[in-house]
């Protein structure tokens, strides 16, 4: 933008560069030495100094999906030479992978890894579906208590986690929602609602309502304007609100360590469990990690655009 | 917040298909009854139980005794130690932050090469869970063998040891997570700054320092109040980070209370507690949005 | 794009389904991450070859087994069948009718003839001495401690040794001797420290190091029958061992202030310490070349006696117990009939869990399976526990509140650390 092209401006221009680049490089350190790790043989790892070029190997990401137990004698050739590379990998590691009736025995990370992609999906389309509904309703009707309602639905959203976390684990005793799909659908649903209401009302309100009333006047229903005038309007709104609110359920923590356990444990509880039996294994767990903040990498790139959108309409609505 | 013109409900064309009355509350009614049930039930469900002796893991049901959990609580010292813990954690994470944040964004506010991809890029630390990403801070605070005090040339310097020093350390992992968020929101107020505002400084040959001051920091004001609001609101409650970090050893009262709900099972007790916290969360709330109601009238 | 969407939904959903109902069969058990529940795993693949009935060992990191445990018990959750439970949790678990009664099982099988008689009483007693039995002893195990024997065999460092003790470097024939060699081989300008020591907080690890020195030097946590703790718990030998483990403390390397196994075992096999206190289970990583650099020169030894001559190590291990909510408590039943047959026993061994099956305890083949073995059984026989009532869990924050800060900064003395625990217990326990 260069507001001021001012003397100032020219010689601070070059400096403002130079900080951007040390800035970025700060900032993406720590998360390369993750998805380096992950690529790293277990013994330089941890080394002193830090190693930063290696012969990457895949070792990792075959510990953290198979079940595996230390060798207490090395295998005979034989054993050796028949096993497939991934698995002769293992054995270099002085461990061996487990079978049972001949089959490699899988560790929970896949099944963890989609409990999170299905909470979090289903939880996102349902929040951002009921929040699109709701914010068109206040941004079109007249309602009383109209502000007092939509700071209602906002405070919702200022609750620390925390404090509903005792009376939910209760309530979902009762109901038998614990370690279930649909209770923790529901409680990311719940947290995300009430953001995806207030963002997508700032998006409703930026469509013209002349558009739908030119639609009813030409023989539509409301509904059938909402659904085919207002909706297409409103896709990088639901695209924004989408992705926030499927980085919240992805990324949350707290409640899937109290309300999860195995059958509907999410990733982000489970791979600090996943730290090695008898030694910390970092290689494991910079894959793990790695593999789980992969999508949401992706996710930031693709629609960048519409994340700064977001977080800065969101904000200015407020 | 801007007016919006309704739809007339009286159109002879919106009384085909469904009235608007019906779509009206077809739309709203569902969101509120979920936010009630899964929102404001649980608070008075916990409300009720604060005033109760009750554990969750014994099978006896809840007494009522009035007043004694809060008052326990408050005559506690360790209540207030985990109060200390996460106000100053609080003050030196969303400090950092707003530092971090809002001078990155003033560095960011120009025309250079690959913008749109640096800005992307600076803001993945957000993105990410704090739970896994907190797990490998710790391997790269090791004294013995993270990476961080070699590059840094501090020998031994324990990040993690003293529950002091791993609240700084667990502080400045939560300015790498999140003053890209208040870069976010600096970019988007400076950007809203008219441009002949600065023509009119330069024309009066007001120095750069007079610039910032008196033009562009009042009109970002109301901006940064709001990503102080959320910062402060965030860290307050911020329960992952030092839980998988100093493995608890920070005690803010995010963990304090997770400790005496689900591993005490004192559940009463926690409730009270948990109200507590969420009181000072909305007093420290309500003088935010004074000063920001101020900060909007200048 | 829509079709797509409803398409993924449509599969995760029958995902979501089929992964339930394929599961109702199945037994689960409930363990810590570590290398014996590994081999548990290993072990029960043989149930599923035998019966194909599939058995999961699903795990959680130690220091938080405990909360997770307790979650999944107190929400009367059914994910799990079975859990190999810390002996502390006995009192807990059972008074709060989590845990299914064994007593009748236990004369019906005659497992009081099956396994060790001190492990029935640690693992599975509760009250102690009551007679009612929750659990099946399925991992015995005692803290001990590896160290370096190429340092303690090194020449010039035996004869420096003897020069400024007066005595000769080996491994330690009491508590105090241990502290000297920590002290000894303590040289952070070289990155070398004398010791790895428990202080982690998050769960018991801290408590258990220092339990096992107060024991060793003839001290008590208190009198477990009675609930009495004043003048035993802040008794002047414990005041002593509290003091002997502060001392040892500042030999371990920087940072560790939160240290547990984990770190322990890494900062050994990093080559950063002479000395590594252990529990017995934790040591097959040191033993492994791949993992451990130093693996040919690792000894092992049992806790030593302490000044007066008492010799006492902190028991670890577990039982495992049915869980009251499980679907499939009659499969489990059959699980456990089959887990204490003496075959299977046999194999358990094997594999490298340690068996409390007696007859496998005592062979030669055991003792000589590992290099650790002999420092193993030669604990089982002198182990202590913690307190394994009900509040026990309330009594690990306090004893982790009240001691840490002592231990790691040298703030406030023993004594006064050891009261302020003796205040906080007697008001958990009820005691006036």
């Amino acid at each position: 933008m260069a507001a001021v092209s001012s003397r100032a401006e020219r010689v601070w221009h070059p400096i403002a560069i130079v900080l951007i680049i040390i800035a970025t490089l700060i900032s993406l350190a720590p998360i390369l030495w993750i998805a380096s790790t992950a690529f790293k043989p277990r013994a330089v790892a941890t080394s002193v100094p830090p190693t930063v070029i290696f012969q990457p190997e895949t070792t990792a990401f075959v510990k953290l999906f198979t079940k595996r137990v230390q060798l207490k004698e090395q295998p005979t050739k034989e054993v050796y030479d028949a096993a497939p590379w991934w698995e002769q990998r293992i054995y270099d590691g002085g461990e061996r992978v487990l079978r049972v009736r001949g089959n490699v025995q899988l560790s929970q990370y896949p099944n963890r890894f989609i409990n999170s992609l299905i909470v979090a999906t289903i939880s996102t389309v349902l929040a951002v579906g009921m929040g699109t509904f709701t914010a068109y309703g206040f941004s079109r009707f007249r309602i009383g208590g109209q502000d007092d309602l939509l700071f209602f639905i906002l405070s919702t959203r200022m609750l620390p986690p925390i404090v509903v976390a005792i009376p939910m684990f209760l309530m979902y005793r009762t109901f038998g929602l614990t370690d279930t799909h649909i209770g923790l659908i529901i409680l990311y649903t719940a947290f995300n609602l009430s953001f995806a209401v207030w963002l997508m009302k700032g998006f409703m309100d930026e469509i013209p309502k002349e558009y739908e009333e030119a639609a009813l006047v030409d023989g539509y229903t409301r509904m059938q304007a909402f659904f085919k005038i207002v909706l297409p309007q409103a896709t990088t709104g639901i695209a924004a609100t989408a992705v926030f609110s499927f980085i919240t359920a992805w990324n949350e923590y707290a409640f899937a360590l109290i309300l999860t356990n195995r059958r509907a444990q999410t990733a982000p509880p489970f791979i600090p469990s996943q730290i090695g039996s008898g030694i910390v294994d970092w290689t494991a767990i910079a894959a793990g990690t790695f593999l789980f903040l992969l999508p949401v990498a992706i996710f930031t790139f693709l629609l960048r655009n519409h994340l700064l959108r977001g977080v800065t309409f969101g904000a200015i609505r407020k | 917040m801007t007016v919006i013109a309704t739809l007339d409900p009286q159109s002879k064309a919106a009384a085909r298909g469904w009235s608007d009355l019906t779509i009206r509350n077809a739309f709203i009614l569902p969101t509120l009854a979920f936010l009630i049930i899964f929102n404001i039930f649980p608070l008075i469900y916990s409300l009720g139980l604060s005033f109760t002796e009750f554990r969750a893991s014994l099978q006896k049901p809840p007494e009522f005794v009035g007043l004694q959990n809060y008052r326990e609580l408050l005559n506690d010292p360790g209540i207030w130690d985990n109060f200390r813990i996460t106000a100053l954690y609080v003050i030196v994470s969303v400090g950092g932050q707003m530092l971090v944040g809002f001078g990155l964004a003033l560095l960011l506010n120009r025309k250079f090469p690959l913008k749109g991809l640096v800005t992307t890029l600076l803001l993945l630390p957000m993105m990410l869970s704090p739970a896994v990403v907190g797990l490998f801070w710790k391997l790269l605070y090791d004294p013995s063998w993270g990476p961080i005090n070699y590059a840094l040339g501090l020998g031994k310097f324990e990040w993690l040891s003293h529950p002091t020093n791993a609240l700084f350390a667990t502080a400045l992992t939560d300015i790498w997570m999140w003053s890209p968020f208040v870069m976010l929101l600096s970019l988007a107020g400076l950007s809203a700054v008219p441009k002949h505002l600065y023509e009119a400084a330069e024309i009066d040959r007001a120095g750069s320092w007079y610039t910032f001051t008196r033009i562009t920091l009042p009109l970002v004001m109301p901006l940064l109040m709001i990503a102080l609001i959320f910062r402060t609101m965030e860290a307050f409650k911020t329960f992952d980070l030092p839980f998988v970090m100093s493995t608890a050893s920070v005690e803010t009262v995010a963990i304090r209370l997770y400790q005496m709900a689900f591993q005490s099972w004192d559940t009463g007790m926690s409730s009270a507690l948990a109200y507590i916290v969420l009181i000072v969360v909305l007093a420290i709330t309500n003088i935010y949005v004074k000063y920001l109601n101020k900060a909007k009238e200048r | 794009m829509k079709t797509k969407l409803t398409g993924l939904l449509a599969g995760t959903a029958m995902f979501a389904l089929s992964a339930t109902s394929a599961m109702a069969e199945d037994l689960v058990i409930f363990w810590a991450e570590w290398d014996p529940a590994n081999y548990l795993q290993e072990l029960v693949n043989d149930y599923t070859e035998e019966t194909g009935v599939s058995v999961t060992v699903e795990t959680t990191p130690w220091p938080d087994f405990q909360t997770k445990t307790f979650a999944e018990l107190n929400a009367r959750g059914d994910a799990y069948d079975m859990v190999v439970g810390d002996s502390q949790w006995l009192g807990a678990a059972s008074t709060g009718g989590h845990y299914v009664d064994l007593t009748e099982w236990y004369a019906q099988h005659g497992v009081k003839d099956i396994m060790t008689p001190a492990t029935v009483t640690y693992y599975a007693e509760y009250p102690k001495g009551s007679g009612t039995y929750w659990s099946v002893p399925l991992e015995g195990d005692a803290n001990g401690w590896a160290y370096r024997k190429d340092w303690f065999e090194d020449p010039a460092e035996m004869a420096a040794f003897k020069e400024k003790y007066g005595y000769d470097l080996g491994v330690p024939k009491d508590f105090n001797q241990l502290i000297d060699i920590a002290e000894f081989f303590h040289r952070p300008d070289d990155n070398r420290y004398g010791v790895a020591l428990y202080t982690q907080t998050a769960y018991d690890a801290m408590a258990m190091g220092v339990e096992q020195t107060i024991f060793t030097w003839g001290g008590d946590l208190g009198d477990y029958a009675t609930n009495q703790v004043d003048g035993i718990l802040n008794s002047p030998q414990n005041v002593e061992a509290l003091e002997a483990y502060r001392k040892l403390y500042t030999f371990t390397p920087p940072n560790w202030t939160q240290a547990f196994f984990l770190e322990n075992n890494q900062a050994f096999t990093e080559g950063l310490v002479a000395l590594n206190m252990n529990y017995f289970a934790f040591f097959p990583a040191l033993a492994n070349s791949a993992i451990n650099p130093h693996a040919a020169n690792t000894g092992y030894f049992a806790n030593p006696p302490g000044p007066n001559g008492d010799h006492h190590a902190a028991l670890g291990g577990q039982g495992v117990s049915i869980i009251e909510y499980s679907r499939n408590k009659d499969e489990a039943f059959k699980f456990l009939e089959w887990f204490i047959r003496d075959d299977v026993q046999k194999k358990w061994a094997e594999l490298g869990g340690y068996t409390a099956h007696a007859g496998t305890l005592s062979s030669p083949e055991f003792l000589n399976a590992t290099p650790y073995n002999k420092a193993f059984a030669e604990s089982m026989e002198i182990v202590k526990d913690f307190w394994a009532n009900p509040q026990f869990a309330d009594m690990l924050f306090q004893m982790n509140d009240r001691l840490h800060p002592y231990i790691t900064t040298g703030e406030g003395s023993a004594k006064e650390s050891l009261d302020a625990l003796a205040e906080d217990w007697n008001k958990t326990l009820g005691n006036n």
